[in-house]
């Protein structure tokens, strides 16, 4: 039965694909021929031959580059060999030829008489008529009509980063990128705010291949990214692109003969430290705690001194090798590349090994073509275990490192050293040894069928497979004070993943004199496998040398386990481009898809986006002298996103409980329902609006891009908390609940000079953002979420906490803090403790007397960056930074609190009656209430702003690299985040909460790291 | 032209074929069974009434917080933990009230293992049995653990909302006045006492009997005042089916210990069991340990959250034995600084170093091991005969059969080879509030640090006015930070009361 409604109801589609072939025939009615024809002729009666070669700055040779001789009609293009011969009037011996190219920057030459004249023509990654990839096909950057960014990969590839995504930063508007730092780690992306509550990345398009951004992608072969950033641009992805899409396309070989480039980097890193109090600061301030508690005083060695910091960081390193040997022909290109990746961590025992191989090769006879884009990777880390970057405060100064009295020979908190419950980090990261391995291959096979000039079908195979192994050795040895006795544990999980992608697409592409008309419609089809058994086993033995049997066929009390995840994806797509006179641009896009992660009633959801523009300066009546370019563009799309577990609108049974039971208590199984699931699940839906303008002044020596977008996300797939008397354990199930809207302006400016000797530009960006949620699920109003609140009305995670009024100063103080019945608040308070304020006037502080005191987010975010060179010199300098926000520092919370043992910060100075003034209440070992998490007191200004990256670069002279057999070499120096302007108490303000409601939380995040780094790239 | 329709026309065609194929998108869960699927046969039954048992293995239960709430929270014992927050909440000073390992997890736990019997209340009693006493039996062993853990949370939160229902997400229940916890309790148990057998086989030792009912039923009635109704629970054990079933085991160790088990004197344990080393969530290989000595146990060997009050190792000392002896049962209640001087004991095989603090020793683990981990697999004595005994002293006192009641203090105080009552403390006579004095000092002895002390005190009303709330403050400090009327309830988790809207937070709070 239900087939056949199905059926039915698919069958609304026809009448879409029959609108879309009903317009091609109408249009295609008025079709004309479409070629291009050279307008330069050359004229007879002429004396001077002048000849040269048109070279790139890579020493490939530019076939078709126009050379004209100024002023003059006169003009030839360079032939396949980038070879030119032009005539020119005697007279004009001393004149200038302007070389120009699409996509480089022209230039003047005089002839000075010379009958040879060579030109290295610049890249002008600037250029408007820039092709953009857009997915599915590419648009010239001139012709867009959605919000889509195009990051300037050289700017990306001068930095020195572990995934594409934490090199991102700060180079386009309105995209957030926090994290990254420890060997391996995977930075957080996210693409003009958070669109729901699910704190989903955007959708990674590798070649082709829809994937996720991880860390065994090699950023070298980047050849171009591009940002999706609002719905109408993003629509042709559909049910994936909520939170924007990062297109990349891996570099690929270009006509000519075999180029090979190498490039070699080193870099060494320093993570940032606390100013932590030493043994004799820590010993006074501790024993002050303990007196004013009236309890006896720890029993702390004042001879120990140790620096945990010293103890568990080092410089960590930094080596990226990559060698890429590329060539083709007309019908045919190649490029290999291979490339090894290592960091050797900043927190000791840690690291990341990556080696990676990539073949990009495709052809062509006739109508046919073919390509494939393939990358394997082998990666191996050595993971960070426990959080150092906590442990280092939590660890007191009077603790010595090695002790040789406890399991396994390391210092922690006791009796005699001081008690803390802290970890000792150089003991974990011995003791707990992490390895995560792994073997991806991914790419895509291609064939594409011209069946007509205009009419192309292609169909794409896209393969993601891992195998992944995760070694897990628990040594036998203690790491913090009283710990539970463990046997040497040894655990190990083998995974694999499979990632299929079908996809066909016709496409459509044919000018109809001023009528423009690209057509596309396609089917895809992706499935995703993954699948993991684990075992561990207890008592693990060592050899004579003491060393661990680190395999499963060793030790007792063997455990085993193992499941299987898979999810589906299918989709049809539909886009229609269409431009008159290239003036007026139109987009629409309807794409449909269905998914396994909901039920059958709810799995499909259709998604259309319109979108237009009108290039007003290609107006008749539109003529300036200043303004070469002038866009407006609007756009309205919907999308839908099903980014939830791959049951989770199953109500399924646990199978894992047992019990023992009877005189001999044998283990007998249960079953029952753990977690609760919401059955009706259905598509989250994203609308999105954006307006935006483009503008080009003095040929495109300044340009701007304005863009405002309003985007509503409804029915948002949410972990809603609910209440715990449901008895549901585990995260909360996903409901359809709330909706959340975000509101923000991009700028974008620049200014570029090319034509002097000293070439420059400028780029300064900056975004604004403001979510607000419109509605919660269950009818709620609120969600409390650790020490913040979101409200309808009211952004995500705002402050939720008491608010501090000073400290008081005597008894008089404390008496005559009172609510307006008279009413003490404090009754217990003593001089030197905090004075809150009681905002429900009950005479009492409870819960009911937090406030909201700030918001999470930031104002504003900028990026500037700009870059000059001169002669084979360039210089280059980012910088990004982030205003307005409020965050909670972590750090702060546990350095500047005394009843809790540990380590203080360096000159804290707590309240005496000799030390009246200062905001740090009185030290003492009895209560919380001072120190207590949920109060102003750890709020404080996330602004900050900081120098992403300096680099300097030489490119030695073709003259002497040619005589060393190069075409080119390139030697650079650079730094990143070597400078940073904050008031931040914390490590770093840049830092990331995965918890969407916490997002100001700095929680001991791991910060970004200084690094130093000097790169060599040569090319032959 | 044409041709171009016709390449579109069959495109779409083929994309049409293929979009019919809805199967490519139904992916069944190859892991485990949908709620729908389950709860059809009689074995289905079983699984989920099992399950149910694996809620005291879980840490906001009898793995771990449970005895803080209780025994640390009592004048037994006190924490020193440097986490204060863990020890504010044993000592009345609750400042955030989600702290998780305090208060939310215990409260999360408790409604998890009410929801897991509401799914067998619910969804048992649609399936086929071939015996329907069978169906019935297994009905009672939810009946009996629903009421066990509304039982446990009336004593510590006391307004809380009652479920009776699977739960749905959406589910916002109401909270109800503690006399209405009661009541629901109440006909729970009496169900389970209408269908549980009056002894179990070997192979399920460890279910409820008639006689675990009867004992929550009186502890139930009791905290009520109830004290007819309470006499008639208890009579099972005397004068009813189960008279002469229970008998107090010789040696008093025998009851801490993995080493005699479900003996003569259990009425309900808790069966612990170290076989499984996973952890302690919903996972496979979970734990079925508890954690108590772990966490107990003297600073270098365990975490030394909690640790016993002095005033017991004295209580202790003011009588001897018959034989001029210390009373035995000090020895394996408590480590204390002349623990090897009085009985040759050390403590995990170490010399004394803890000055004069005093550390249980009821479920610690040194008889065999000289470290602790967090896989003990001592049952917990929930109910043990000795408290029955008392409890029906108790009641008899408060009904007036002061002298009737003697001879079950007797019979406990013989096994410590103490005199009897009448001969060692002859000025009670029939006096019925000396008697219950001189029984709540009986509890103290035999009980001590069984997590039966918190009920005791409530119940006794020695936290309900000043005079006696200040005696208690004599043997633990902690009580002078304890409001009276706010204190004797935990606050709700604030969480629960931000997050629904028809439960508020307890009075005062």
């Amino acid at each position: 039965m239900s087939k056949k409604t199905t059926s039915i109801r698919e069958l609304w589609r026809v009448p879409i694909y029959t609108l879309c072939i009903f317009m091609v025939c109408t249009s295609g009615a008025r079709a004309t021929s479409n070629y291009v024809e050279s307008t330069f002729v050359s004229v007879s009666q002429l004396d001077i031959k002048v000849t040269g070669q048109v070279q790139d700055e890579f020493g490939e040779v530019i076939p078709g580059v126009t050379v004209l001789l100024k002023s003059t009609s006169i003009g030839v293009a360079t032939d396949l060999d980038g070879n030119y011969t032009i005539d020119i009037p005697e007279g004009s011996a001393d004149g200038i030829l302007v070389f120009s190219f699409i996509g480089y920057v022209s230039q003047e030459v005089r002839i000075q008489n010379r009958s040879v004249v060579n030109v290295t023509l610049e890249e002008d990654v600037q250029a408007m008529d820039e092709v953009v990839v857009v997915g599915y096909g590419t648009q010239q950057k001139k012709d867009l009509t959605g919000a889509v960014a195009v990051v300037n990969t050289d700017e990306l590839q001068k930095r020195q980063a572990t995934t594409v995504g934490e090199a991102l930063q700060g180079l386009t508007t309105g995209v957030n990128v926090r994290g990254g730092g420890r060997p391996g780690s995977e930075a957080n992306v996210v693409i003009r705010g958070l669109n729901n509550f699910s704190n989903a990345s955007p959708l990674y398009v590798i070649d082709g291949m829809i994937t996720t951004a991880n860390r065994d992608f090699n950023p070298n072969d980047i050849e171009s990214i591009q940002i999706l950033k609002d719905a109408s641009a993003a629509a042709i992805y559909g049910s994936r692109a909520a939170n924007g899409v990062i297109i990349i396309t891996t570099k690929r070989g270009k006509d000519g003969p075999m180029y090979v480039e190498i490039s070699s980097r080193n870099s060494i890193q320093t993570i940032p430290r606390y100013d932590l109090a030493g043994t004799d600061e820590f010993i006074r301030l501790n024993n002050m705690t303990y007196d004013n508690a009236g309890q006896p005083r720890q029993n702390l060695d004042p001879n120990i001194h140790t620096d945990w910091q010293d103890a568990a960081y080092m410089t960590g390193e930094m080596h990226d090798f990559n060698a890429t040997v590329s060539g083709g022909s007309k019908n045919g290109s190649y490029l290999i590349s291979g490339n090894y990746f290592g960091n050797k961590g900043t927190v000791i025992g840690t690291g990341f090994d990556r080696y990676s191989l990539r073949v990009n090769t495709q052809g062509s006879k006739g109508v046919f073509s073919i390509g494939e884009n393939l990358a394997i990777t082998l990666s191996h880390a050595d993971e960070m275990s426990g959080n150092p970057i906590v442990d280092v405060t939590r660890m007191l100064p009077t603790i010595p490192v090695y002790d040789e009295n406890n399991p396994g020979g390391y210092g922690y908190g006791s009796p005699s050293r001081g008690s803390t419950f802290g970890s000792n980090p150089v003991a974990i990261a011995d003791l707990e040894d992490r390895q995560n391995r792994n073997m991806r291959i991914q790419g895509n096979i291609w064939s594409e069928l011209k069946i007509l000039p205009y009419l192309t079908y292609r169909l794409n195979l896209g393969l993601n497979v891992s195998h992944d192994n995760y070694r897990y050795l628990r040594k036998e040895g203690n790491w913090t004070q009283n710990q539970p006795y463990d046997p040497a544990i040894y655990d190990e999980n083998r995974g694999e993943y499979m990632d299929g992608l079908v996809e066909n697409t016709l496409s459509f592409d044919k000018v109809f004199g001023k009528h423009a008309v690209k057509l596309l419609a396609g089917q895809t089809y992706q499935r995703i496998q993954y699948a993991q058994i684990w075992g561990n086993k207890r008592n693990i033995p060592m050899n004579s040398l003491g060393n661990y049997y680190t395999v499963l066929d060793q030790g007792d009390t063997p455990q085993v386990g193992g499941f299987r995840q898979e999810a589906a994806l299918l989709s049809y797509l539909s886009r229609l481009e269409y431009s008159y006179d290239d003036k007026y641009l139109i987009n629409a896009v309807v794409r449909r898809d269905g998914t396994s992660r909901l039920s059958r009633a709810n799995r499909w959801g259709t998604f259309p986006s319109f979108s237009g523009a009108w290039r007003i300066s290609e107006e008749g009546f539109f003529s300036s002298d200043i303004v070469n370019d002038l866009k407006v563009r609007a756009s309205y799309g919907r999308l839908g996103s099903s980014n939830i577990g791959y049951w989770d609108h199953l109500s399924l049974i646990n199978v894992f409980p047992t019990i023992a039971m009877g005189m001999d208590q044998t283990v007998i199984p249960g079953a029952t329902q753990v977690r609760l699931a919401n059955e009706n699940l259905r598509w989250e839906i994203l609308e999105q609006q954006n307006y935006g303008l483009d503008a080009g002044f003095f040929e495109d020596k300044l340009t701007l891009s304005a863009e405002y977008f309003i985007s509503q996300t409804n029915d948002v797939l949410t972990n809603m908390p609910i209440p715990r008397t449901t008895g549901h354990d585990g995260t909360d199930p996903f409901v359809n609940a709330a909706s959340l809207r975000n509101r923000g302006f991009e700028f974008t400016a620049t200014y570029r000079e090319s034509a002097k000797p000293i070439k420059y530009y400028v780029t300064a960006n900056v975004t604004t953002l403001r979510n607000e949620v419109l509605s919660l699920g269950y009818g709620r109003n609120d969600i409390y979420s650790g020490n913040t609140v979101t409200e309808i009305g009211q952004p995500i995670g705002m402050w939720f906490v008491l608010e501090t009024d000073g400290i008081f100063q005597n008894m008089e103080e404390i008496q005559s803090h009172t609510n307006s019945a008279g009413q003490m608040i404090q009754p217990n308070a003593q001089p030197g403790d905090i004075r809150f304020k009681d905002h429900n006037d009950d005479g009492q502080i409870t819960n009911e007397d937090k406030v909201v005191m700030g918001s999470p987010w930031a104002d504003y975010e900028i990026g500037l960056n700009m870059g000059a060179s001169y002669k084979g010199f360039d210089f280059s300098m980012q910088w990004f930074g982030s205003f307005g926000a409020t965050v909670y520092s972590g750090y702060r919370s546990l350095v500047d609190r005394f009843d809790d043992n540990s380590n203080y910060r360096a000159g804290i100075k707590p309240w005496t009656p000799e030390n009246p003034n200062t905001d740090v209440p009185r030290a003492i070992a009895a209560s919380t209430l001072n120190s207590r998490g949920d109060t102003d007191r750890w709020l404080e200004d996330g602004s900050f702003l900081r120098l992403k990256l300096i680099r300097i670069g030489y490119t030695i002279p073709p003259a002497i690299t040619q005589k060393i057999g190069f075409a080119t070499a390139q030697v650079s120096v650079s730094g990143q985040n070597l400078l940073t302007f904050t008031k931040y108490s914390g490590l770093d303000p840049e830092f990331l909460n995965g918890n969407i409601f916490q997002r100001g939380f700095d929680n001991f995040a791991f910060p970004n790291l200084r690094m130093y780094t000097v790169g060599l790239q040569l090319g032959f | 032209m044409k041709k171009i329709i016709y390449i579109a026309i069959v495109s779409i065609f083929s994309i049409q074929l293929i979009s019919c194929n809805e199967d490519l998108l139904d992916i069944p869960n190859p892991n485990t069974l949908t709620q729908a699927d389950f709860w059809q046969t009689e074995d289905d039954a079983r699984l989920g009434v099992n399950a149910m048992y694996a809620m005291f293995y879980k840490p906001g239960l009898w793995t771990r917080w449970m005895y803080f709430r209780l025994d640390l929270t009592s004048d037994e014992g006190f924490s020193s933990s440097p986490w204060l927050e863990l020890g504010d909440w044993t000592r009345f000073q609750y400042i955030n009230y989600n702290f998780w390992e305090g208060n939310v997890e215990t409260w999360r736990d408790t409604y998890k293992a009410v929801w897991r019997a509401n799914q067998v209340l619910t969804y048992v009693p649609d399936i086929e049995f071939q015996n329907n006493d069978e169906k019935n039996r297994l009905l009672a062993e939810a009946h009996f653990l629903r009421a066990l853990h509304y039982y446990y949370a009336a004593l510590l939160w006391e307004n809380i909302p009652i479920v009776l229902e699977p739960s749905q997400p959406e589910d916002l229940p109401e909270q109800r006045p503690l006399e209405e916890v009661w009541a629901q309790i109440e006909e729970d148990l009496l169900f389970a006492l209408d269908h549980v057998p009056v002894s179990r086989d070997a192979a399920n030792v460890g279910r409820p009997t008639k006689g675990a009912v009867n004992a929550f039923l009186a502890r139930t009635y009791m905290q009520q005042h109830k004290w007819t109704e309470a006499r008639q629970a208890l009579d099972y054990f005397f004068i009813g089916e189960g008279a002469g079933r229970y008998s107090l085991v010789p040696n008093y160790q025998d009851n801490f210990t993995h080493l005699n088990e479900n003996n003569s004197e259990s009425v309900f344990e808790i069966q612990f069991s170290d076989v499984n080393r996973g952890g302690d969530g919903e996972v496979p290989n979970a734990t079925m340990t508890t954690h108590r000595p772990q966490f107990f146990a003297p600073n270098g060997i365990g975490w030394s959250d909690g640790e016993a009050r002095p005033w017991i190792v004295n209580a202790f000392k003011s009588e001897r034995t018959v034989d001029d002896e210390l009373d035995p049962r000090l020895r394996f209640t408590v480590f204390y600084p002349d623990l090897e001087a009085d009985f040759g004991d050390k403590v995990y095989g170490r010399n004394w170093e803890w000055g004069s603090r005093v550390y249980f020793r009821k479920y610690a683990r040194d008889y065999f091991r000289d470290n602790e981990d967090y896989f003990a697999q001592n049952n917990f004595r929930m109910v043990r005969f000795a408290d029955i005994l008392l409890l029906y002293a108790e009641v008899l006192n408060e009904l007036g059969e002061t002298s009737n009641a003697y001879q079950y203090v007797n019979t406990v105080r013989g096994r410590a080879n103490l005199r009897s009552l009448e001969e060692a403390y002859p000025a009670i006579g029939n006096n019925q509030e000396q008697f219950l004095e001189r029984l709540k000092m009986e509890r103290a002895l035999e009980l001590f640090s069984e997590s039966v002390r918190w009920a005791d005190l409530k119940r006794w009303g020695d936290l309900s006015n000043p005079a006696q709330l200040a005696a208690v403050a004599q043997r633990d400090p902690d009580f002078n930070n304890f409001v009276i009327g706010r204190s004797i309830r935990l606050p709700i988790p604030q969480q629960e009361v931000e997050n629904n809207p028809n439960l508020n937070q307890n009075p005062q709070y």
